[in-house]
């Protein structure tokens, strides 16, 4: 599956809040979508298009905007999808993709927690990799991971 | 008897690895499961945005550690892409060879520990010995025996040592009649097969469902192998069959793994004969210059700094031992990647226990969970 | 006299002791020729004779274990420990009774030390009513190995009293499982038994081992023989059947809580147990401490023959059950308990009615004929 065929196929579903199909190299397409209308573009995706597996869910955190990514892969298509959605930075949400891939539930867990992504709906949303009760997002860029080479930066400086 | 929680870990001999496995059980059944993992996050991809593109490599070989091989080729496709380094043909059947030897090594560890915690205790052994075989191959050409640090974003470190070709033909001879003895002390066991057969059914719908892949995801008739459908290395370049299974229980998963160990040797003699008759470079010319530079750290936000090297996204996917694995580099121009985000196979396998361990009991949880080849080292990170 | 049973070799060995006794102090040498002493002192004697002989031969059988079970493995065993690591065990003993044996908190007081102990002192009392050669006993005992059966049996009432007042969920599932497990195989032992007996017409041990002396019961009675052996793996909780100690699910199932001492005694009564159905199976059906009649007496007649061919039978048996640990996986408690109810009884029934068949025959082609029955 290309690009084109991505491009076409969601065309033909009418899916509201499609943002823009870019190529990407080695896969079928990069689809941005609006967050706001998550569940559709992901029925859509999932029947449609006939991308039944999810293979991963993992959130970046752009200081300005997170983002949230979808990797699909299709059977059929032999090829991977990836979707992705701009959050806004402040309150960053987005329905839970659980009903629609049920493989979602631990990633989106782990994106939680480790991003600091909320994911709406979620069935069963409590830290998988962190105790209970870590109040931290550890992977956003504000969290500062101390390192002895700190020290040696002053040095060299010097 | 009346319902309880119990504890299977963090501390427990047949976890074979650090998590917790909470099961709800009445007297002798289960009634439902809780993985609590996390015991053994390490936070490697925090780790990796502080570190130079090569010095993640260290991090991949402990990700998982009985297929270290796998995960750094994994990570060195990705980053590859996403800087734009194509390595040269040598090392990538290097890789391919490393890899298949990698997955010999895992499989027959997975199988040395299945046995074992079925009360087999001889094959533990023969298993362990003949993996020291496979180890000691490694050992000759990249210095560890499970902790390599080998590859290279543009390449490997270092070509194969003389006579290693010979050698490695001879374990591979070794292997092949210890497989068929392997297989005879379990198949042509009829206690082994009433304890495995028609445990742990997850069909092939519900895998794909709970995202499942790898042997589970085969054994239940699906023909799925990144290998074969989205071919990365030289794979494309190699004939080998995949292995499948019908039955969707232990006993499938086993004999998939078992027909992957023979696919896999039948891999390396292949990469083996390209190796012998195509010297070369293995590791590519032109590569950014800071790559192979000293440590010279400039500071964490390294990437705001004006340093014009291309932007670039990674995504790789690999047929780690365990099932899918996939990568995801994101290059902002800097010495230190910006995100590197990883799929483990054993995550998403772990995630639907629910699905193949309630009503079964108690005592078939060491079959099945031996069946799933949990290594925790890739679901913590 | 001429020492020609263990009974007179302790009454001289008590007369000796108390005749240097009183030697070195002269004034006691009168009171000390008492003859109620000397037999009291004799049977102390006879007792520590037979408490040693058991627990060197359980500890040997260990050592024994260890370097089959390492050779299975492609690997040696123990060796640093003396001479091919035969004090290996002993040192292990010695760590053993060394260490702190703690009691959890909540655990029953009574049960948690008792439990193990009695587990341990029966298992030793069996060694008092197996015979290892001619002369071990003095024929007094009729119903001998009925006695030693009935001894074998109090263990799962102990393995139950231990993981109850344990106080932990892992070892109450583990000591109901064993239980359950030694249960339900006792019923084909009797029975095999009962075969022996029917042929036999004894229950005393030293009768059917005489009786074996035209050929050993293992040829007609061999499904007998069979079920006893299988039967007698369940109760010693080895592989294919030691799913209640099964690290793999349980920790260690029923000793869980038990350090130390207490764990010395489950490991020694564990190995006593197994000693004790090794012994029961050579006399049983291997035919003791005899050999055939067609055997040159050239292999018969050095002093301790007959102990010695025992002890190598019991050796080699226990061996074979050692290779059966080495080669098979664990079976499921469930699927214990079905074999055990369903198939175990009936091939012992079977094997009941094959006995009482050869009863009426009296005298077989190949094997001959029954002595007792006038054959």
């Amino acid at each position: 599956m290309n690009t084109e065929q991505v491009r076409g196929a969601l065309a033909a579903a009418g899916v509201a809040g499609v943002l823009s199909v870019d190529p990407f190299e080695g896969i079928a397409a990069r689809v941005r979508f609006d967050p706001t209308s998550a569940t559709g573009v992901f029925t859509a995706v999932r029947d449609k298009l006939g991308f039944v597996h999810l293979s991963t869910v993992g959130g970046i955190d752009w200081v300005e905007r997170y983002e949230v990514f979808y990797l699909l892969w299709s059977d059929p298509a032999k090829s991977y999808l990836l979707l992705s959605a701009d959050l806004d930075a402040k309150n960053p949400h987005i329905e839970t993709a659980s009903f629609v891939w049920p493989s979602a539930n631990w990633h989106e867990r782990e994106a939680w927690e480790l991003v600091g992504i909320g994911f709406d709906h979620h069935p069963d949303l409590r830290h998988l990799l962190m105790p209970d009760g870590y109040q931290f997002h550890p992977l956003q860029r504000a969290f500062k991971l101390h390192e002895p080479e700190e020290l040696e930066v002053k040095v060299r400086h010097v | 008897m009346s319902e309880m929680w119990i504890n299977m870990g963090p501390q427990h001999p047949m976890t074979h690895g650090l998590w917790n496995l909470r099961v709800h059980i009445d007297g002798e059944r289960i009634l439902d499961v809780d993985p609590e993992m996390g015991y053994l996050h390490r936070g490697i991809e925090k780790i990796s945005e502080d570190r130079h593109y090569n010095e993640v490599i260290t991090l991949m070989d402990r990700t998982c550690y009985v297929a270290g091989m796998a995960w750094e080729h994994l990570y060195v496709q990705a980053a590859e892409q996403a800087l734009g380094v194509q390595p040269p043909e040598r090392a990538d059947w290097i890789r391919m060879m490393s890899d298949e030897f990698q997955r010999l090594a895992s499989h027959i560890m997975w199988y040395a520990a299945f046995v074992q915690d079925l009360g087999l205790m001889s094959p533990f052994l023969y298993g362990m010995r003949d993996r020291d075989l496979i180890l000691d191959l490694f050992q000759s050409y990249t210095g560890g025996r499970l902790t390599y640090e080998y590859m290279r974003v543009g390449g490997v470190r270092n070509d194969l040592p003389e006579g290693f070709t010979g050698r490695a033909r001879q374990v591979l001879d070794w292997m092949e009649p210890r497989l068929v003895e392997y297989d005879r002390l379990c198949m042509g066991s009829d206690i082994f097969r009433r304890r495995c057969d028609d445990l742990g059914v997850l069909k092939a719908d519900e895998c794909v469902r709970l995202g499942v892949t790898g042997p589970m995801l085969r054994s239940a008739g699906s023909k799925r192998d990144i290998r074969k459908d989205r071919p990365y290395s030289r794979y494309a370049q190699v004939e080998f069959d995949v292995a499948t299974a019908d039955s969707a229980d232990v006993t499938g998963r086993y004999l998939v793994r078992m027909e992957e160990m023979r696919q896999s040797i039948r891999i390396v003699r292949q990469a083996l004969d390209w190796l012998d008759s195509h010297p070369g470079p293995v590791l590519a010319d032109r590569l950014p210059r800071w790559l192979g530079a000293p440590y010279a750290p400039i500071g964490r936000e390294a990437y705001l700094l004006k340093r014009n090297y291309p932007k670039g996204v990674g995504l790789s996917a690999v047929e780690e031992p365990h099932g899918e694995a996939c990568a995801y580099v994101v290059n902002e121009g800097g010495e230190h990647p910006y995100r590197v985000k990883f799929r483990s196979p054993v995550f998403a396998n772990l995630s639907a226990a629910k699905s193949y361990l309630v009503g079964y009991h108690v005592a078939d949880i060491p079959p099945i969970m031996g069946s799933v080849d949990v290594c925790v080292g890739e679901v913590d990170r | 006299m001429a020492i020609t049973t263990l009974w007179d070799a302790a009454y001289t060995l008590a007369t000796g002791l108390l005749w240097l006794v009183g030697r070195i102090i002269p004034p006691l040498a009168g009171p000390l020729a008492n003859g109620d002493l000397i037999w009291g002192l004799s049977a102390l004697v006879f007792g520590a004779i037979l408490l040693g002989a058991s627990m060197i031969n359980t500890i040997m059988l260990i050592w024994f274990e260890r370097k089959l079970l390492g050779r299975f493995m492609d690997r040696r065993g123990a060796m640093h420990v003396g001479y091919a690591g035969l004090l290996q065990n002993f040192a292990d003993g010695l760590k053993l009774f060394r260490k702190n044996t703690f009691k959890p908190r909540e655990a029953d007081n009574l049960g948690f030390y008792s439990g193990p102990t009695a587990y341990m002192v029966t298992s030793l009392l069996m060694f008092g009513v197996l015979p290892i050669s001619s002369g071990w006993s003095d024929g007094s005992l009729p119903l001998s190995m009925l006695l030693a059966l009935v001894i074998f049996s109090f263990a799962p009432l102990f393995i139950f009293i231990s993981a109850w007042s344990s106080n932990n969920k892992y070892s109450l599932m583990g000591g109901m499982r064993s239980a359950a497990q030694m249960i339900a195989y006792e019923v084909p032992i009797l029975l095999a038994v009962v075969a022996v007996v029917l042929v036999s017409g004894s229950f005393d041990l030293n009768t059917i081992v005489a009786e074996q002396q035209n050929y050993w019961f293992w040829g007609p009675l061999l499904l007998a023989m069979l079920v006893f052996s299988i039967g007698m793996l369940a109760e010693m909780e080895r592989i294919p059947f030691d799913l209640p100690e099964a690290e793999a699910e349980l920790v260690e199932g029923w000793n869980t809580e038990y350090g130390g001492m207490l764990f010395a005694y489950f490991m020694l009564a564990d190995y006593l147990r197994a000693l004790a159905g090794s012994i029961l199976i050579v006399l049983l059906f291997l035919g003791g401490w005899t050999l055939p009649t067609y055997v040159p007496s050239i292999l018969t007649s050095f002093p301790l023959a007959g102990i010695f061919w025992f002890l190598l039978k019991t050796y080699a048996v226990f061996g074979v059950f050692v290779w059966v640990r080495a080669s098979l996986p664990r079976v499921r408690t469930d699927q214990l308990l079905r074999i055990g109810w369903m198939r175990m009884i009936p091939l012992s029934l079977v094997a009941v009615l094959l006995a009482a068949a050869l009863v009426l025959v009296k005298c077989l082609p190949v094997f001959g004929c029954i002595p007792s029955m006038g054959g």
